[in-house]
C-alpha cells in the first residue's frame, strides 16, 4: 500500500534530451573501457623507443609519448580506471552517507546531534586538503583514494538524506505505517528511504564528475594511480614537461576527462528532470 | 594622515628611484634577473646544505681559497697566499687587504672565527667535515694559522666549501638570527631585499676587493616554480636567464635565436641505490646482473634527451681522479638472466622507491621497470612524498631507489667517505660494506703525494664497480638558459655562478 505511494512518478512522457546525450557519452566510454583489450591498437604500457614523441599520424592516431607508448591506446585503457574511479569513488560515500543520514534524521535527538557535529567537523576542512592528508597517511594508491573518498565524501549524502527524512517522517504514509505497528527499521528503510533517495541519486551523478576530476588531480599529484598504468590524470602529469614540444601527450587525456565529465553532468541534469528533482 | 605621508614618501622614493635608476642603468650594467625553481632558506652558510642557498650566497660571501672556473684548481680568494708546514699539520694563510660591506676590515680574526664556528656551532650541518681542525688563530690582523689533528690531503679544498665562507665576527655576535636574513657581505654582492617565497634582490658591494671587476648593478633571483612558465618568461624577455632547464626543453630553446642554452659541466651523477641488506641484493652476482640488465644509454636518450652521458664511476667525469677506464658493463639482459639463475634468484621481485613529482626520476623508474622485466625481475614502483623518501632510504625500507650527488668540494674524499667509507649514513643508505675499500679510503685521505693518491682512488673505483655498491646511471651538466644580451653567464662544476664576470648589454 505504502510502497505504491513511494514510487517516484515520471513527469514527462518523453525522455529529456540531456539524459539521452549523457547516456550516450558515458555509455560510449563504458563500451571503450570494457572493450579496451580488443579496441586499443597497441599495448598501453609497451615502450617503443624508436617511436617516441611522434605527433598524431596514421600509425598512431593520437601520437606517442616520451616512451613511445601509443596515446590512443592509453586513453582507451585509461577509461577503465577513470570510470572505475567514478563508480567506486561515488558508491562508498553514497552508501555510508545514506545510512548515516537516514538514521540521523529518523532518530533525531542526541544521535542526530552527534552525527551532524561529525559532518561539521569534516566540512570544516578543505576537501582536497583532507583527501591528500588521508592518502599521505595511508600511502599512495587507488585503494587509499577510495578510502579517503569514503571518509570525506559521505557528508554531502548524509545531509541530503537527513533533510529528506526529516520531512518524510511526518508524512501520512509514515503515520499509517506506524499505526500498523511496523518496526522502525522497516519504516525507515522500506517506506521512507525509497522516497528520500531520488535527490541523492541525481546528486551522485554530478558528484561522479567531481570524483573523476579529483581522482585525476590526486594521480596528477602522484598520490593515486601508479605508473606505468594508464590513467588520464597521470598521463597529463607525465606529459606536462612536454606541453610546449609535444602537446598531444596532455591534450588528449585532458579532452577525455572533459568529455566524460560532460557526459555525467548531462546525465545528472537529465535524471533530475526526469525524476522532477530541483538541485 | 599617516596614510597620506606614506603615499607621499612612496611617490618621492619612486621618482628618485626611477631617475637614479635610469641614470645608473646608462652608466653601469643593469640588474640581472634569474629565474629558479624555489626560494632559498638562509644566508647563514653553516645552517644549510642546499644548492638553493649555496648558489646565491656564493656571490655574497667570499672564501679563503676559491675553486676556479674549471672546478679543478684552487686559487687565492680572501687568502692571498698560504704555506703548509713539512709535517702537514700547520697551515699559515696571508690575508688580503679587504673590507666587508659595512666598511670594516676583513681580518684573520674573522677567518679563524668562521672556521671554528662551522666546526663547533650546534647549528652547523658541517661540523663532521671540520673535526680535523685542531686550532685556528689570528697571529695578527693579516696572518691566520690553522693546525690540524692529523695530516689531511683534502683540507685546503675543504676551505673552498661555501659553508666555511669568511663571515664578520662582529655582525654575527651582534645578531646571529638577523645575519641569516641580511648578512654583512664579503663577496661581490650584498643583500638589498629578500621577499620570502618570491625573490632575493642583491646589489653590488662597493667594498668588495674586486669591485672594479663587477659590471652588474645587481642580481635578482626570482622563484618561478613551474618549469614551463620559467622557460616562457625567458623566451618572452621577462627574465634575463633561468636555471634548471628541463632536458625536454633543450632542443626547443636551442632553436630560439634570442637565447643561449648553457650546458656547463657539473659533478652531478644520478645513480640507482641498492639495499645490500635485501637477501638477494646482498649477493654480488645479483647486483652485477642488475647492472647488466639496465640499458643506461636508453635512459640517457629518453630521460635526458641525449644531454647527459652514461656514467662509469661514482667519481664523475671531469672531477678530480675520475677513472676513464673504469668498467662499463654492456646492456645484456640474457647475461643478466643467466647470472640471476646461477645465483638462484630467477624469480626476483623488488620494490623501487620513487619520489612523487620528480619527473626525470619517474621516467627513469618506468624505463628500468621495463628493462628489468626483460631479465625476469619484477619491479614494483612505490611512489612516495619527497619529504619521506629520504627517511625511508635512511631506514633501509627500500630495495631500489634513484638518488643523485653533486660535489661541494673538488677533492673526492668527501663523496668517497660518504659513499664507500662506512660513514654514519651507511654508505649513502646502501648498507654496502667492504673493509678493504674502507682501508683504502682512509689511506687516500692522508696520502699527500698526488700521484699515489690518484692511484688509490682509481683502485677504489675499480673495486666499487666490481662490487656494484650502487648502479651508476648517468652524468648530467647544469642546464641553464640566458638571453643573447647576457654575456659570461656560467656555472663552474661546483655550482658557483661567476656573476662578478657577467655583463648585461
Amino acid at each position: 500500500m505504502s510502497v505504491a505511494l513511494a514510487r517516484p512518478r515520471l513527469r514527462t512522457p518523453g525522455l529529456p534530451v540531456p539524459l539521452v546525450l549523457g547516456v550516450l557519452l558515458v555509455g560510449a566510454w563504458a563500451v571503450l573501457a570494457v572493450g579496451a583489450p580488443w579496441l586499443a591498437p597497441y599495448d598501453p604500457i609497451a615502450q617503443d623507443m624508436a617511436a617516441k614523441l611522434q605527433p598524431p599520424s596514421a600509425a598512431h592516431w593520437l601520437g606517442t609519448d616520451n616512451f613511445g607508448r601509443d596515446i590512443l591506446s592509453r586513453v582507451i585503457w585509461g577509461a577503465r580506471i577513470d570510470l572505475q574511479i567514478g563508480f567506486l569513488g561515488v558508491i562508498f560515500p553514497f552508501l555510508i552517507g545514506t545510512c548515516i543520514g537516514a538514521i540521523s534524521g529518523y532518530a533525531g535527538g542526541i544521535v542526530d546531534n552527534v552525527f551532524m557535529r561529525l559532518v561539521d567537523i569534516v566540512l570544516a576542512f578543505p576537501f582536497l586538503v583532507l583527501m591528500i592528508a588521508i592518502i599521505a597517511v595511508l600511502g599512495p594508491g587507488l585503494a587509499s583514494f577510495y578510502i579517503a573518498m569514503a571518509l570525506v565524501g559521505w557528508v554531502s549524502y548524509a545531509r541530503l538524506i537527513r533533510a529528506q527524512v526529516l520531512v518524510l517522517k511526518h508524512a501520512d504514509f509514515v503515520l499509517a505505517a506506524k499505526s500498523l505497528d511496523f518496526g522502525h527499521g522497516r519504516i525507515l528503510f522500506r517506506h521512507i528511504l525509497p522516497n528520500a533517495l531520488t535527490g541523492s541519486i541525481v546528486f551522485a551523478m554530478s558528484d561522479a564528475v567531481l570524483v573523476i576530476l579529483n581522482g585525476a588531480a590526486i594521480s596528477y599529484l602522484g598520490l593515486g594511480v601508479q605508473p606505468p598504468i594508464a590513467e588520464w590524470g597521470l598521463m597529463i602529469a607525465e606529459g606536462q614537461g612536454f606541453i610546449t614540444t609535444a602537446w598531444w601527450i596532455t591534450t588528449f587525456p585532458g579532452l577525455a576527462i572533459v568529455v566524460l565529465a560532460f557526459g555525467f553532468s548531462l546525465l545528472a541534469d537529465g535524471l533530475g528532470e526526469l525524476l522532477g528533482v530541483r538541485e | 594622515m599617516r596614510r597620506r605621508t606614506i603615499h607621499a614618501l612612496a611617490l618621492v622614493t619612486l621618482l628618485a628611484g626611477s631617475v637614479l635608476g635610469s641614470s645608473l642603468a646608462l652608466a653601469e650594467g643593469g640588474v640581472l634577473t634569474i629565474g629558479r625553481r624555489e626560494d632559498g632558506t638562509t644566508f647563514d652558510p653553516i645552517k644549510t646544505a642546499q644548492n638553493v642557498d649555496f648558489w646565491v650566497f656564493m656571490n655574497v660571501h667570499d672564501v679563503l681559497v676559491r675553486v676556479d672556473r674549471t672546478g679543478k684548481e684552487l686559487v687565492p680568494g680572501l687568502a692571498e697566499s698560504w704555506e703548509m708546514s713539512p709535517d702537514g699539520l700547520t697551515y699559515t694563510f696571508k690575508m688580503r687587504d679587504a673590507k666587508f660591506s659595512d666598511g670594516s676590515p676583513i681580518t684573520a680574526e674573522d677567518a679563524a672565527f668562521s672556521i671554528l664556528r662551522i666546526r663547533d656551532s650546534e647549528e652547523s650541518l658541517w661540523s663532521d667535515s671540520y673535526q680535523v681542525v685542531k686550532t685556528a688563530e689570528a697571529k695578527d690582523d693579516r696572518t691566520l694559522v690553522v693546525t690540524l689533528n692529523a695530516p689531511s690531503a683534502p683540507f685546503l679544498a675543504s676551505l673552498a666549501m661555501p659553508g666555511v665562507s669568511v663571515l664578520s665576527k662582529a655582525a654575527i655576535e651582534a645578531d646571529e638570527i638577523d645575519f641569516g636574513e641580511m648578512p654583512v657581505a664579503s663577496g661581490a654582492f650584498k643583500v638589498k631585499e629578500w621577499i620570502r617565497g618570491d625573490k632575493v634582490v642583491l646589489e653590488r658591494n662597493p667594498e668588495f676587493w674586486e669591485a672594479d671587476k663587477v659590471k652588474l648593478d645587481g642580481v635578482e633571483w626570482i622563484s618561478v616554480p613551474d618549469d614551463n612558465t620559467r622557460m616562457l618568461k625567458v623566451q618572452a624577455g621577462e627574465l634575463d636567464a633561468a636555471i634548471f632547464v628541463p632536458f625536454s626543453s633543450v632542443a626547443e630553446l636551442e632553436k630560439n635565436p634570442d637565447l643561449t642554452v648553457h650546458k656547463d659541466p657539473s659533478t652531478r651523477e644520478d645513480h640507482l641505490l641498492l639495499n645490500h641488506e635485501h637477501p638477494a641484493l646482498a649477493k654480488k652476482e645479483v647486483r652485477q646482473a642488475l647492472d647488466f640488465a639496465i640499458d643506461k644509454q636508453a635512459i640517457v636518450d629518453t630521460v635526458t634527451f641525449g644531454v647527459g652521458e652514461v656514467a662509469n664511476s661514482y667519481i664523475p667525469r671531469g672531477a678530480l681522479y675520475h677513472n676513464e677506464d673504469n668498467l662499463q658493463r654492456p646492456y645484456d639482459p640474457e647475461k643478466a638472466k643467466q647470472l640471476l639463475a646461477e645465483a638462484g634468484e630467477s624469480d626476483l621481485t623488488l620494490n623501487y622507491l620513487v619520489e612523487a613529482g620528480a619527473q626525470t626520476w619517474e621516467q627513469t623508474a618506468v624505463l628500468i621497470q621495463e628493462q628489468l622485466a626483460k631479465a625476469g625481475v619484477t619491479v614494483n614502483l612505490q611512489k612516495v612524498d619527497p619529504s619521506t623518501a629520504w627517511d625511508i632510504e635512511v631506514a633501509g625500507e627500500y630495495d631500489l631507489a634513484e638518488n643523485y650527488w653533486t660535489n661541494d668540494v673538488i677533492d673526492p674524499d668527501q663523496k668517497t667517505t660518504f659513499v664507500l667509507g662506512h660513514d654514519t649514513n651507511m654508505n649513502y643508505m646502501t648498507r654496502y660494506n667492504n673493509p678493504k675499500v674502507k682501508e683504502l679510503v682512509d689511506q687516500a685521505r692522508v696520502e699527500m703525494d698526488p700521484a699515489k693518491r690518484e692511484a688509490l682512488y682509481k683502485e677504489i673505483q675499480v673495486i666499487a664497480k666490481d662490487d656494484v655498491h650502487w648502479i651508476d646511471l648517468y652524468y648530467s651538466p647544469f642546464v641553464n638558459v640566458s638571453r643573447k644580451s647576457i654575456e659570461n653567464f656560467y656555472q663552474n662544476p661546483l655550482g658557483r655562478f661567476f656573476l662578478e664576470d657577467t655583463v648585461k648589454n
